[in-house]
């Protein structure tokens, strides 16, 4: 049944994007709306790899609060709960990439602040940001290569060129409020006009300089999809406060200040009642974050062509988050203060239209709970337009630290025009990731389950010392190997991609895309307790793939209409699992039929992949803008195939008889009015409109509707 | 053709709109209750017991065992060898949270050793309702498990009621799984253990979810007889 209804949606979705294919009757242009390969003026964006921009545009379009809830709506992105590390561990998954490997950043500078390697995003306020890139695949070279994964930058309000502001109130379902009140306005005329910056959006051209500020309220009761629970929510309530503010400053003709500050805290308490028969339970879950970023950068035109940028970045993340019972019995706490701390030297060198260069060298200390880890990288990349069809672009990172050394990563690009109408892009880039502090110190006991993970450099003592106790009844032979010797992961990515633009309003990408990692850490069982609980430790594996096409057709074939289709599919795999299948090792060698109680040989076919990956993800957009009446709408649909959630049927792996996640489509739509000149907007915002739930996604809001009004104030 | 096109979208989002409707929430509360069998839901294991170190509110220290009694559905706390050595339980309910289960056997090793209970345990891989008969005595010795708790484990051929997930670090009862079973007494009947959460969640979507909460059903034929048929 579930396999029909599928179908069916999978084939609207296609026949709706058919049918935009097929009306092109009038000219227009595109809007960045849909995935570009373009070539971004800002620094962080010049990957070798395709970078999709979601633009300013687009975000108050459709009237998303939180960070999560945008990326939520990118094809070949996910937002998914890490069940094993809590209900509020929940990250964004990129081309079936786990958070653990995507690098968020905030201008150009990663964010720091994770739950057991993922980056909550719903702690970030949409309010402040002008823009956001998204960098798929390893490519190392100016961001940091343990992106292996991805990256996400998202880049706050630059562009400034009138005195004005704004405050925007937003109210609906769950109580959930969202308040921003910003300003900003360029100050100190200057006269004549400045030299654009090389690769940068600062357009301050006739102002010495830039200010804006920005404030952020945003509190949600959360969303319950946890039919046990009596009160409670899966996807927990907060409040959240956030600051942001810039200042650029023209010092002379030269030289040019930027300084930057975030300042966001968030609250949240989730008291979760379980009630069945007369048994009744109570957890509560309390979080406190506080998260500061901060960053000054000196912009300096040394000679023709020649171009220097000093750059220091400070960012603390201090969480608390206590999980305790009704009797006052704590589950778990997880309590620690990080600080990031980086220097960059950065420089950059055109020499010609077509040859141009930037390199660059800095150092980090990171400091958690007084352990130091210090890192040193420098890297160079030029670009290269050989001629009116051909384009490359060549990159090299070096990250030095002291522990793990030193390790070179390249990334490549190409782009052909083979003719007005067609472009093909190819890349290449790898990524490298030490492993973290968990992994090489931990000695953990979960209080649910009774087992020990012990960080690699913990192993031989802890387990002499749990031996000696008493506590171990079996030692496997896997520890021996265990050791210090923990390798840092690796990534290899390759991209190829085709544009195909039929006629000037019609375009059409296909990218094939394969990602290899090597090295992948993962837990093993390396002994027995003796209440018959394992202690696992951490091994490099050989390797996981994750391939796939992601697709994208985008039209704007009727004036104000934008409608855009795009499609991933994806494999994600571990080798080390159809390895074990094939040799036939205990337990990956049978499966279990869950519903008959059969059990027979597995094959290597039976295995599904990786769990929360849907093979299939399919998004449906419509804007539409009518100027005259200034009305903007907008419908959007995400279909998602269905998912694995867990094992069930004790085999270690993915198979058609465990537990999936159902697939299912979403659908949001938005509509807003301007009045009084512009000055004033309302906007009806409704996200998953049919109000689809389900228990296995237990971060996956329900339907939430709002109702906001915009007040902008400027000089006509 | 402008005016078309518009009707073509609005019919597009229509049917799409209709194809995203809400879908129930991927609970399905099973009704095990077949007129003859005895359920038991949440039956509360030791809720107290933590086995991490350093957790505050709670010593730490090994889950202490409960037992019960089949056939009057009396759970006991009681962990003198004269209790133990009686047949006064047929089910222990030992180790990580509750889960080991032994039988009341007093010539095998676990809890009743010692004692004069006559309990056996097997698993066969079919559902509750199409187990109609236990095996003769001479088979159901060879074929003894004397516990259920972790599926294969320590050794692959422990066959067990549920298992760890390595992926959630969660326990995940085996669907289908059915354990035929000799109370303390000699009687023969049949047991299903099917959940250590609070509730009996058809999964487990939070690792803070109570536990030991359990609810399992069983049949004992009064009779004496192997057979072991339900509705």
């Amino acid at each position: 049944m579930r396999t029909s209804k599928e179908f069916y949606t999978l084939l609207i979705l296609c026949c709706s994007g058919l049918c935009a294919y097929s009306q092109s009757d009038t000219s227009h242009t595109l809007k960045g709306v849909e995935v570009k390969a373009v070539h971004l003026e800002t620094l962080s964006s010049r990957a070798a790899m395709p970078v999709t921009v979601i633009d300013r545009k687009t975000l108050e379009m459709m009237g998303s609060r939180r960070l999560d809830e945008v990326m939520r709506e990118q094809t070949g992105i996910a937002i998914v709960n890490d069940v094993s590390a809590g209900a509020r561990a929940i990250g964004m998954q990129l081309q079936g990439f786990s958070s653990d490997y995507i690098l968020v950043l905030i201008d150009g500078q990663p964010m720091i602040g994770r739950n057991a390697g993922n980056f909550d995003l719903s702690r970030i306020t949409v309010s402040d940001i002008e823009r956001i890139e998204i960098v798929k695949g390893a490519s190392s070279s100016l961001f940091g290569s343990e992106a292996l994964g991805g990256v996400v930058n998202i880049i706050t309000r630059q562009k400034i060129d009138a005195a004005q502001g704004q405050a925007i109130v937003r109210y609906g379902s769950q109580h959930t409020q969202d308040f921003t009140v910003e300003g900003e306005t360029p100050f100190g005329v200057q006269s004549g006009s400045r030299q654009s910056n090389i690769g940068n959006v600062n357009d301050t051209r006739d102002y010495k300089g830039t200010l804006s500020v920005s404030g952020n309220f945003y509190r949600t009761d959360g969303y319950n999809v946890n039919s046990f629970l009596s009160k409670g929510a899966t996807a927990p309530p907060y409040d959240s406060y956030s600051l942001q503010g810039r200042l650029r400053y023209t010092l002379n003709a030269k030289n040019s200040l930027n300084i930057a500050g975030r300042w966001a805290l968030r609250n949240s308490i989730n008291e979760s009642v379980y009630s069945s028969s007369q048994v009744t339970n109570t957890t509560r879950d309390v979080l406190h974050e506080n998260d500061i970023n901060t960053a000054i950068v000196w912009q300096a035109d040394v000679n023709k062509g020649w171009q220097l940028k000093t750059q220091y970045y400070l960012t603390r993340y201090s969480t608390t988050q206590d999980v305790s019972t009704g009797k006052s019995t704590q589950l778990t706490s997880n309590d620690f203060t990080q600080y990031y701390h980086r220097f960059e030297e950065q420089v950059r060198y055109v020499v010609s239209n077509q040859l141009s260069f930037a390199g660059g060298a800095g150092g980090n200390l990171e400091v958690m709970d007084g352990n130091d880890l210090k890192s040193e990288y420098g890297y160079l990349q030029g670009d290269w337009k050989v001629n009116s069809r051909l384009s490359s672009r060549l990159g090299f990172r070096y990250d030095h630290s002291d522990f793990y050394g030193g390790r070179l990563n390249p990334s490549a690009g190409l782009k052909y025009s083979l003719s007005e109408k067609i472009l093909l892009t190819a890349a290449f880039g790898t990524g490298y990731k030490t492993p973290d502090f968990q992994k090489r110190y931990q000695v953990f006991t979960n209080p649910q389950a009774g087992y020990t993970v012990l960080g690699v450099e913990e192993v031989a003592s802890q387990l002499t010392a749990m031996q000696a106790a008493g506590l171990i009844s079996e030692v496997r032979p896997v520890a021996k190997d265990i050791g210090i010797a923990l390798k840092p992961e690796m990534a290899v990515s390759y991209n190829a991609g085709i544009s195909y633009t039929p006629v000037p309003k019609i375009r059409i990408d296909v990218n094939g895309f394969y990602n290899q990692l090597h090295n992948f850490i993962n837990t093993v069982q390396i002994a027995t307790r003796t209440n018959f609980q394992p202690v696992y430790s951490y091994i490099n594996l050989d390797r996981s793939f994750t391939g796939g096409v992601e697709a994208g057709i985008s039209t704007h074939v009727i004036k104000g209409l934008d409608v855009a289709v795009g499609y991933q599919l994806l494999y994600a795999k571990d080798r080390g699992i159809m390895d074990a299948i094939r040799k036939g090792a205990y337990p990956y060698d049978k499966i279990r039929n869950n519903n008959t109680g059969e059990t027979r040989a597995s094959k290597v076919s039976d295995y599904f992949g990786l769990e929360n990956r849907s093979r299939h993800m399919l998004h449906l957009r419509v804007f539409y803008e009518y100027a005259p009446w200034g009305i903007s709408a907008t419908f959007r649909a995400n279909y998602k195939s269905r998912s694995g959630y867990d094992d069930a049927n004790n085999n270690r792996f993915l198979d058609t008889y465990d537990t999936f996640i159902d697939a299912y489509c979403l659908v949001y739509a938005s509509i807003e009015k301007k009045l009084c000149k512009g000055h004033l907007a309302v906007q009806l915002t409704a996200d998953n409109l049919m109000n689809y739930t389900d228990m296995l996604m237990p971060g996956q809001p329900g339907r939430i509707l709002m109702a906001g009004v915009k007040w902008r104030l400027f000089k006509q | 053709m402008y005016k078309r096109a518009q009707w073509q979208w609005l019919a597009a989002v229509l049917l799409l709109t209709a194809a995203c409707k809400k879908d129930d929430n991927n609970v399905t509360k099973l009704n095990y209750e077949d007129g003859v069998s005895t359920v038991i839901h949440d039956l509360a294991g030791d809720t107290e017991a933590s086995v991490a170190d350093g957790v505050e509110g709670k010593e730490r220290r090994p889950f202490r065992s409960f037992y019960f009694k089949l056939s009057t559905k009396l759970q006991s706390w009681d962990s003198s060898s004269t209790f133990k050595q009686s047949n006064n339980w047929d089910l222990a309910f030992t180790d990580i949270y509750n889960a080991l289960v032994y039988v009341n056997n007093g010539s095998g090793e676990g809890p009743g050793k010692g004692g004069a209970g006559k309990g056996l345990i097997m698993s066969v891989d079919t559902a509750y309702s199409k187990v109609t008969t236990a095996p003769d005595a001479v088979d159901f010795e060879s074929a003894n498990l004397g516990f259920a708790g972790w599926d294969g484990y320590p050794q692959p051929y422990n066959k067990g009621w549920y298992f760890y997930s390595l992926n959630t670090h969660l326990a995940i009862p085996i669907k289908n799984r059915t354990f035929i079973i000799r109370t303390a007494d000699g009687k023969y009947g049949k047991l299903e253990l099917i959940n250590v959460y609070q509730g009996n969640p058809p999964a487990v979507t939070d690792l803070f979810w109570p536990a030991p909460y359990f609810t399992f059903r069983y049949f004992v034929q009064e009779d004496g007889s192997h057979n072991l048929k339900t509705p």
